[in-house]
């Protein structure tokens, strides 16, 4: 059977995505539908450069939830005759085709592109967050009280920032460091933070209705804490909080320690923006409303500053998507963290690195993939900039 | 070719009307306005917020912004029309021929700058000339504008000066290409009373000096009858009345000119027997107007099928000069007849003493570097000496402008800082050294704070019930939910909101809804005593009037203490009771209203009340115009904390103003003063304000 034409892999490559199209036409009628009741978001539909970002992102959402449903072939099967073929190639059997060719090992680089977003998309927003939630729990106190606390927690993300970023990595995965259990117990501290968060959001809020308080807060501590320990612990490691039977999030070590050096490169910079604006909102009269009557400084800062501060932080949280996507493709090239066959962008772009004059297309594939995605989380938080500016 | 010669008006505005664009509709903000200011004329715009007397401003500078458009009408300059001008054509005009002075003087100056700098450019665009010309003209223009050693200040940067020296500066450098139109945009709004009042007076005598016309924006009625020849009151986008001051302070043809008259306090009015009267309603939104006449639905003497029927023009009073007024039922109003009755009430009988402070002091200490310490501790004194007594059911009203103490004083009452000594009594408590977080529940919401930025006062993103809510919650209010949601929906009513506002967010709100939600919650716990920081100084005349009146009903009601916190003496003699005079941390004056109102007074009182503009032609005023500006806190005078701004200082022999500080003097029972004038001098003190017989 011949080889198909580029005329072919392109009318394959967009109907392999129908799923993807069906969600966003979807995602984009209702949504421009009721934008006038969407708040925010539903201004981002009043932007040409936001709506284009919004559809980039959606695009890799939507791939990453269908992926199953998209790829062609098992992206771990090797057919050794596939071997850094060209795009449109014919399978040896004749029964199929690699849209985009296959790379050194034989696998179907489509396939592996579209489940590399998958990767992706758990991971980038996942971390962010956790990179959130630290900054937020830091910078807040930092910025609403000031002096001593505030020279102390700005020096230390200071002397995080300064400390180079891929060496930091490096000196994370390396065996002997993983052996000690350092990044584990980095781990502990760190997702702690999300259950330290919501226990004082609740407290300061509700302890004035003590009933309610303590129904919510032994709910977080129940199951949050069933879900950090699983988190964080790892049968046979050195955190081995949890029988195996309990053990319901299997995080491999790898992408724990991956999880980890994300959250400990972008909370200092959350930290600073966090502290930045409580600076500001603090002198708001609705501030010295509220010490006047009597709460507490967490009420304060969770409940009368967080809340307004969401603007930028909205913002800042689109562009830190994208940051830590590159992240993990610079994790996946130095081939950190994430095991060799998996098919994460940083990953195959490194390993179709080797054979560049041959065959370009393993690499160039994952390369667009990674910067479409970067492309539309950029210009998302800049169409949300905007219209969160205007009006 | 920058200036030519023209015999006519400077500024012709015909029939102008101004829209903005916005994605959702074009919104009208200025219809069919007209207007003629004559050389050497200043004419006053004056309005609510939202009138668009600014947007008539910026139109004359054709300085509209992307989305403004001018839709019809025409702005002509000295015969020429502005609104069909090229962008060089109108660089030509805009600093040369037309000015604008700004509210925010540090925003209209370039911070990176020199002031000689500044100052230079603008005849060295505008007319070519040499630098060391320029920089002679700066030193004359500035030596102008009465500023102290014009060679230093040219030297300096924005920054090194005050806020009243910035704005002389703004005033300056508009004066420097001598231009024919100077558009001054609430030039004073951002200063204090003393210094508001030497800019005015400087601005009218530059005016008269240097034969220029003016455009002066003010919402404020009492200042553009200090300036201006002639007026313009806007409302909602037209201008309603137009005529000379006389015509329409004294005649007013316009049923909202009138309303406006009778909702600001002048002189005679009483919180007991002349209350204000406010105007019903709400300004209406650009996109709501009514049909007919705009003011209609809050009009007295609204008449239906004649009122809001189709567009209504503006007409000359016969008669008058130049006097227009945009009202259909002119003739068939009796203007004369006196004001309907209103409601009056019984004065409170003021009860037991409820606070008691003795010689407070609050000192602050500020390092110069906070990391490593070190550097030159320099001690804030905020509060000096503060003795005073509050009863129950009385206001007692605190005066004084910027840095006087009387912010700090709020904080250390309320127990977010403690006092660095002496005392504090509430009910026979000491509670001088015990912070907010150890006062009992009781304690905090029976002493409650009412803000003064409306803006400000509500979290943006809670719902207006959801705060009422909190604050009852905290207060210990209410044993369920359900019982909390009901006394939230009572305070609503309390503070004449309609219980649908529960729901609101604040940004759905106006300013004046938005402070009746701040009083709502400072009386969630049943606050006995309150402290109300400036509460109705950012709202509009209008609605400062129903803000105060409801603030005494429920004084009245709750028997509160009022602590009415202001700079405005209009609105203090209105509604306090006794009046405290701060400045510099010290009270300088305490007596009951009457007294601090009349001879004798402390020096800074008198200049005080003599600053104070009043919207009322038959006051006549006793200029006592203070220099230079208020000494910083960290660095106060020695002696007495006024002698430096003092015209009474030459009476006290031996100079003993500088090297004393005066002891408090009582002049009758509870008027005290703290001066070293002897009594035949303060007796000899001559009225400030007197008030034209009719």
């Amino acid at each position: 059977m011949e080889d198909h034409g580029w005329g072919s892999i392109i009318a394959a490559f967009l109907t392999q995505f129908w799923p993807v199209w069906l969600a966003l036409v979807i995602t984009f009628a209702v949504s421009i539908r009721y934008k006038r009741r969407l708040g925010l978001y539903g201004k981002l539909f009043d932007s040409n450069i936001g709506m284009i970002g919004f559809a980039i992102v959606m695009f890799w959402v939507f791939t990453a939830f269908f992926a199953d449903m998209i790829v062609t072939h098992d992206t771990l099967s090797q057919i050794s005759q596939m071997k850094n073929k060209s795009p449109g190639t014919v399978t040896p059997d004749g029964a199929s085709w690699y849209i985009l060719g296959g790379d050194h090992l034989g696998r179907d680089v489509f396939s592996r592109m579209v489940l590399g977003s998958r990767v992706v998309i758990q991971i980038a927003p996942m971390a962010t967050v956790f990179a959130f939630m630290v900054g937020i729990t830091l910078g807040l106190p930092a910025g609403y009280y000031g002096g001593k606390l505030d020279t102390v927690l700005s020096f230390l993300a200071n002397l995080i920032l300064a400390f180079p970023v891929i060496l930091l990595f490096y000196l994370l995965v390396t065996p002997e460091m993983v052996q000690t259990g350092l990044p584990q117990y980095m781990a502990v501290v760190l997702f702690l933070f999300p259950l330290i968060f919501l226990i004082v959001l609740l407290n300061s809020r509700y302890y004035v209705r003590p009933d309610l308080r303590n129904m919510l807060i032994a709910g977080v501590i129940l199951i949050g804490g069933w879900a950090y320990l699983a988190l964080v612990s790892e049968p046979g490691s050195r955190v081995a909080l949890l029988p195996k039977a309990m053990d319901f999030i299997a995080l491999p070590g790898n992408i724990l320690i991956v999880f980890v050096s994300v959250v400990f490169v972008n909370a200092p910079t959350v930290y600073r923006i966090i502290r930045g604006i409580v600076l500001d909102i603090k002198t708001r009269d609705y501030v010295a409303a509220a010490q006047t009557r009597g709460e507490g400084p967490w009420y304060i800062m969770l409940w009368e500053i967080l809340p307004n501060a969401r603007g930028p932080l909205i913002v800042d949280f689109c562009l830190r998507i994208g940051y830590t996507t590159i992240l993990l493709g610079t994790l996946g090239f130095f081939g950190l963290g994430l095991s060799p066959e998996s098919p994460d962008w940083g990953s195959t772009i490194n390993a179709g690195r080797k054979l560049m004059s041959i065959a370009p297309h393993p690499a160039i594939v994952p390369a667009l993939a990674l910067m479409s995605l970067v492309l539309g989380l950029n210009l998302l938080a800049d169409g949300l900039r905007e219209e969160s500016l205007r009006d | 070719m920058t200036k030519w010669d023209y015999d006519g008006p400077i500024l012709e505005i015909e029939n102008l009307s101004i829209s903005f664009f916005t994605r959702l509709r074009e919104i009208p903000a200025v219809m069919d306005f007209s207007c003629v200011v004559q050389p050497g004329e200043a004419m006053g715009l004056v309005g609510e917020s939202g009138c668009g007397k600014s947007t008539v401003a910026l139109a004359v500078m054709r300085d509209l912004g992307k989305n403004g458009r001018i839709v019809g009408g025409t702005i002509k300059f000295k015969g020429r029309d502005l609104t069909t001008m090229s962008e060089e054509e109108l660089r030509d005009i805009r600093g040369s021929e037309i000015a604008m002075i700004y509210q925010e003087p540090m925003a209209s100056l370039n911070p990176a700058m020199k002031i000689g700098k500044q100052l230079m450019e603008v005849p060295m665009i505008h007319e070519g000339i040499s630098a060391e010309e320029a920089h002679k003209r700066a030193l004359e223009v500035v030596a102008d504008v009465r500023l102290p050693d014009p060679a230093r200040i040219l030297n300096s940067f924005p920054h090194q000066l005050s806020g009243g020296q910035q704005q002389r500066i703004v005033i300056a450098m508009a004066l420097m290409s001598k231009p024919a139109l100077l558009i001054l945009d609430e030039p004073t709004t951002a200063l204090d009373v003393t210094v508001e009042a030497a800019v005015v007076d400087l601005v009218k005598d530059l005016g008269e000096k240097y034969g220029t016309s003016m455009l002066f924006i003010s919402h404020n009625l009492g200042l553009v009858l200090d300036t201006c020849n002639r007026l313009c009151v806007m409302y909602s986008g037209e201008a309603v009345e137009t005529g000379s001051i006389a015509d329409v302070f004294d005649k007013m043809q316009h049923p909202y000119t009138q309303a406006l008259f009778r909702s600001i306090p002048l002189p005679g009015a009483d919180k007991n027997s002349r209350p204000l009267v406010a105007i019903p309603g709400n300004f209406p939104l650009p996109h709501e107007r009514p049909q007919g006449c705009n003011f209609g639905p809050r009009c007295d003497y609204f008449k239906d099928g004649i009122c809001n029927v189709g567009d209504i023009k503006m007409h000359d009073i016969a008669g008058d000069d130049r006097h227009g007024s945009r009202c259909l039922r002119v003739d068939e109003i009796d203007w004369n007849a006196p004001l309907k009755a209103v409601k009056t009430a019984e004065k409170t009988p003021i009860g037991e003493v409820v606070l008691k402070m003795d010689d407070l002091r609050k000192y602050y200490e500020v390092s110069a570097n906070k990391l490593f310490g070190g550097g030159d501790t320099k001690v804030v004194k905020a509060n000096e000496t503060l003795s005073f007594e509050a009863h129950e059911g009385e206001t007692l009203a605190i005066v004084g402008e910027s840095g006087c103490g009387k912010s700090t004083f709020a904080k250390v009452l309320m127990g977010l800082e403690t006092a660095t000594s002496g005392s504090i009594m509430l009910y026979g408590e000491d509670i001088q050294d015990t912070p907010i977080e150890k006062r009992s529940t009781e304690t905090v919401s029976g002493v409650q704070m009412v803000f003064q930025n409306p803006f400000d006062t509500l979290n943006p993103s809670m719902t207006v019930g959801r705060q009422i809510i909190r604050a009852l919650e905290i207060f210990g209010e209410g044993k369920s939910e359900e019982d909390r949601r009901n006394r939230m929906l009572e305070l609503l009513d309390l503070v004449k909101l309609p219980r649908e506002f529960a729901e609101r967010m604040p940004r759905q709100l106006s300013g004046g809804q938005k402070q009746r939600v701040g009083i709502a919650r400072a009386f969630a716990g049943g606050a006995k005593i309150v402290i109300a920081d400036e509460p109705v100084s950012a709202l509009d005349v209008s609605v400062q009037a129903a803000v105060t009146d409801l603030l005494m009903e429920i004084q009245r009601k709750n028997r509160t203490t009022l602590l009415f916190i202001s700079h405005d003496l209009s609105i203090v003699r209105y509604l306090s009771d006794r009046v405290m005079v701060m400045y510099l941390g010290h009270v300088v004056e305490l007596g009951s209203t009457d007294q601090v109102f009349s001879p004798p007074y402390h020096p800074y009182t008198e200049a005080l009340l003599s600053a104070v503009p009043i919207a009322d032609t038959k006051v006549q005023k006793k200029r006592v115009v203070l220099e230079g500006d208020i000494p910083s806190a960290m660095n106060p005078p020695p002696g007495c904390p006024f002698q430096t701004r003092c015209r009474w200082k030459s009476k006290v022999p031996g100079n003993k103003c500088e090297s004393e500080m005066p002891p408090m003097v009582t002049l009758a029972e509870g008027h005290q003063i703290k001066c070293h004038l002897s009594d035949a001098e303060l007796r000899s003190m001559e009225p400030v304000i007197t008030i034209a017989a009719e």
